[in-house]
């Protein structure tokens, strides 16, 4: 069986490209899809662990179906909060979204 | 070469090719079916690890779900208008890059002398057995997870909806 070295390396690969795509990008949909990837690469792990781990079991799995749904739930409101933006300032660049910002 | 580490790499190959498009591609339509792409190439390490009740649960909800919202999103904004000048500093991108690639090279250091032995038999992970555990002793974590989706469902649209008139 392969070992579970190579899975971590693909995570910790698609976890630092997606972690690039959240600090560079200018575009909120961008963020959202890269923060996806990050999100997926951890599943990876947990995966990974639960099927070829040195103590296999069914817990990494059960985790893993709970990040799902909190990552279809955090994706939902991301999008909402995005129309909601868009509706009110025009704009979809996260540089111009900085009402909050005390300057 | 076993037949299994010939699919491990090309599906990790696509998965990361896929990453990277998301990053490095112009049109944001695109980005969106190269992340369907990836999501893709995951589901099929999913089936690889033998996980395939949740290798289904991605196709399901990343292909089948995410990205149509995603692609929603994309066409209830417009995109053509849209101009991102001033474009972020070469110096920001750089730092990003050199901090990204340091985190990466610590991560597959560590992770590759790690010397984890290796299971015998791979778990796996049928309907039946994750749905015993699921409401055997995650029943709280459960029920907790329905609560947030309906608050979630519930306040994308209160979020998204249009303003009522005040009047």
């Amino acid at each position: 069986m392969m070992p579970v070295t190579l899975f971590l390396a693909l995570g910790a690969i698609l976890f630092c490209i997606g972690l690039y795509g959240v600090l560079t990008r200018r575009h909120i949909v961008v963020v959202l899809v890269c923060i996806e990837l990050m999100l997926n690469s951890v599943n990876i792990n947990l995966v990974a662990f639960s099927s070829v781990g040195p103590v296999a079991n069914v817990t990494g799995q059960v985790f893993s179906l709970f990040v799902i749904t909190i990552a279809a739930a955090e994706v939902a409101v991301g999008l909402a909060i995005l129309i909601a933006l868009y509706r009110n300032r025009a704009s979809i660049d996260v540089i111009k979204h900085d009402l909050l910002r005390s300057s | 070469m076993t037949g299994q580490e010939i699919m491990f790499i090309i599906l990790a190959l696509i998965a990361i090719c896929c990453a990277s498009l998301v990053i490095v591609l112009k049109r944001i339509s695109h980005r969106v079916l190269s992340m369907a792409f990836c999501s893709f190439a995951i589901a099929g390490l999913y089936f690889l690890l033998r996980a395939e009740f949740l290798g289904i649960i991605q196709i399901m909800v990343y292909v089948g779900g995410l990205t149509v919202l995603f692609v929603f999103a994309v066409m209830m904004t417009d995109h053509r208008t849209t101009t991102f000048v001033p474009e972020r500093s070469k110096v920001f991108k750089f730092v990003s890059f050199i901090g990204v690639g340091s985190l990466l090279s610590i991560m597959l250091i560590g992770i590759l002398g790690m010397d984890l032995p290796a299971g015998t038999e791979p778990f796996i992970g049928t309907a039946e057995a994750i749905g015993l555990e699921l409401y055997g002793n995650y029943v709280i974590a459960f029920l907790g997870v329905g609560i947030l989706l309906l608050a979630a469902l519930i306040g994308a649209i209160v979020i998204a909806r249009k303003e009522a008139d005040e009047q």
